[in-house]
């Protein structure tokens, strides 16, 4: 649990100091969320309808930019090699890990929240909604954070990355782009989005943490 | 120079064997050290020597054959084995935008250390890295990681130190301070790669020459323990 946090507290000092990596990918999601607003004023009346998916591929993609970011690191300076010679379980290391990036991705999505709000003229901050944002975020980052530790030593890693993740992560991206509908009254139906959400996040979740001790033996 | 059969080894390998594709890289070495010996692990580039460490150290996975290092057994317990060792590699393992205080306290909880503050303070200052621990790594010099990075392999008091190439960018000056820490440090047993042949005769206590992945000539082990 000690070890955990560590790595939780390492990587969150580490994403703080090196900015690169998590500021791109808050750059990133500002200018899709900033461009999206300026094409969806001049093609449409309403836009409402458009928002969840808006708010989730920008998500998706910074996920998976930023945990790249943070395993193409640890590979290059041969600290991976120093966490995995710790006398914990590999799954530790990986929690630790996941834990950081989800609080790190938190934190720009709930940026793009704010600026989303402000932007589209909606409240995109009820409390309904940030529940999704958080089970949605738990989901993606557990399978983006073991994909980029299986990409992190191949070469062409940044064009890896995504192309293992989001046929992955497709059944994420409709539960959550559901469910973010139904929170803005958008869906009809009563289908349970958030509960299907939350179990695909549960399964990505444990299908990581069992997968990682083998994708990191060699 | 070989040590005597009287001590019981806490280094043992008995056919540890790595293979990729068809090519075995380590061949059937089997070891048996005992504690407080200092190894050289010598032979040519590709004789096998880093795999034969990355397998003691648990981050490769033997093709065939086990190890024991302090009693506990590579397959069975790696996570405990990892406890008794410590891993001085290529790469100095460091976290660039953090400090040497913080690497060190970083690895200091990974590993479970209690005393983590003193026995910082005290590998810092023995490294000669104590007047710069507020840095950040990035900004000292090769032979600086190479000394902090030792500091990382001892932080726990490990019971033996796998070590690969462990001169490789230190001055005279770190050298000395290597063998006084490491190599000739009391009750630590070093298993350590190495080209520098010059250097041997002034630590190691033993011998082990692969060629091909194969152990040819072994001075270090037990004498009748081996396999």
């Amino acid at each position: 649990m000690n070890a955990g946090l560590a790595v939780v507290a390492k990587d969150l000092r580490l994403a703080w100091r090196d900015r690169a990596g998590w500021a791109s990918a808050g750059a990133f999601a500002t200018i899709a969320v900033l461009t999206y607003s300026f094409a969806f004023d001049l093609a449409t009346g309403d836009i409402r309808p458009l928002l969840p998916g808006v708010l989730w591929t920008t998500f998706l993609f910074a996920s998976i930019f930023a945990g790249g970011q943070s395993f193409a690191r640890e590979s290059e300076e041969g600290t991976f090699d120093a966490l995995l010679l710790a006398p914990v379980p590999a799954t530790v290391i990986y929690l630790g890990k996941a834990t950081a990036n989800v609080i790190a991705m938190l934190v720009i999505e709930f940026a793009q929240l704010l600026l989303a709000t402000i932007l589209f003229d909606t409240n995109l901050l009820s409390p309904e909604l940030l529940v999704i944002v958080f089970i949605g975020t738990v989901g993606a980052v557990a399978l983006t954070t073991l994909l980029s530790t299986m990409s992190a030593s191949m070469r062409g890693r940044a064009m890896l990355l995504p192309v293992m993740a989001l046929p992955l992560l497709i059944p994420l991206l409709i539960g959550a782009v559901r469910a973010t509908g139904a929170s803005l009254d958008l869906e009809s139906g009563t289908a349970p989005w958030t509960l299907l959400l939350g179990v695909f996040a549960l399964w990505s979740a444990l299908l990581s943490v069992l997968l990682f001790p083998m994708a990191v033996e060699r | 120079m070989a040590p005597s059969g009287v001590t019981s080894p806490i280094v043992e390998t008995h056919g540890l064997t790595k293979r990729y594709g068809g090519l075995d890289v380590v061949r059937a070495v089997s070891l048996a050290l005992p504690a407080g010996s200092r190894t050289a692990l010598v032979g040519a580039n590709g004789a096998g020597k880093t795999t034969l460490l990355a397998m003691l150290c648990t981050l490769i996975a033997p093709t065939e054959g086990d190890a024991t290092i302090a009693g506990h057994a590579l397959r069975a317990r790696p996570a405990a084995l990892r406890r008794a060792i410590g891993v001085l590699a290529h790469q100095p393992m460091l976290y660039e935008e953090m400090t040497p205080l913080e690497n060190l306290r970083f690895f200091a909880r990974l590993y479970g250390v209690t005393d983590a503050e003193p026995r910082i303070e005290e590998l810092l200052r023995a490294v000669g890295v104590w007047t710069r621990r507020h840095e950040p790594v990035s900004v000292l010099s090769r032979g600086y990681h190479q000394r902090l990075a030792l500091a990382r392999a001892l932080v726990h008091r490990p019971a033996v130190l796998l070590a690969d190439e462990p001169e490789t960018g230190l001055d005279p000056e770190g050298v000395e301070m290597l063998d006084e820490l490491a190599l000739r440090a009391p009750g630590l047993t070093v298993i350590a790669a190495t080209h520098r042949v010059d250097r041997i005769g002034a630590w190691a206590t033993g011998l082990v020459r692969l060629e091909h992945g194969r152990a040819v000539e072994d001075t270090a082990s037990v004498a009748g323990a081996r396999t």
